[in-house]
């Protein structure tokens, strides 16, 4: 059904709310990203300014098994995000 | 609420407003109240709690999760 101020929301709808906001989104392989929400499409296509992206690995101590994990971020000032990466997508963890 | 014959999009309307677990192709479990859900199965979750390999890993307000990353979406008992 179409999408209009009286009927239930979709989850789209609600991304809407979001524009212009900051927003945190999860990415495959591992990625992050924060970062202002200036568009998107129903692919979940966005643009975001002023993001940090951060990409976490993990490595493997061959003799101990230990789990390293580390994480390296940038900053871009303006990114186009293809929608097929991104898996959440959520508005920065508030306080209280 | 017992199952008695019905569509997948029939279900997907019944649940709306319950707590949910939903499973990601990775693995990693997401759960909250479904705030709503369209025929992508992109979801919209509210109180979410985010689980990877059985341990709570992150909370979030609400979340939006893309449909092509859903396993399955199941009503969970809130346990009191």
């Amino acid at each position: 059904s179409q999408p209009s101020t009286n009927t239930v929301e979709e989850p789209l709808d609600l991304i809407r709310l979001s524009l212009d906001e900051r927003i945190y989104v999860k990415m495959r392989n591992d990625r992050e990203l924060r970062g202002r929400l200036h568009a998107y499409d129903q692919h979940l296509n966005m643009i975001l300014g002023d993001v940090e992206e951060t990409v976490t690995t993990v490595e493997i101590d061959e003799e101990t098994y230990e789990e390293l994990y580390k994480s390296t971020k940038r900053n871009i000032p303006m990114l186009f995000v293809r929608g097929d990466g991104v898996v959440l997508v959520a508005p920065p963890l508030r306080v209280g | 609420m017992s199952m008695r014959k019905q569509t997948p999009s029939d279900f997907l309307k019944q649940i709306i407003g319950r707590p949910v677990v939903v499973k990601l192709n990775s693995g990693v479990d997401y759960r909250g109240v479904l705030a709503c859900l369209d025929g992508y199965m992109n979801i919209a979750i509210e109180q979410t709690e985010e689980y990877v390999n059985g341990q709570l890993k992150n909370k979030y307000g609400d979340a939006f999760l893309r449909g092509n990353n859903v396993l399955y979406i199941s009503t969970q008992k809130r346990k009191v």
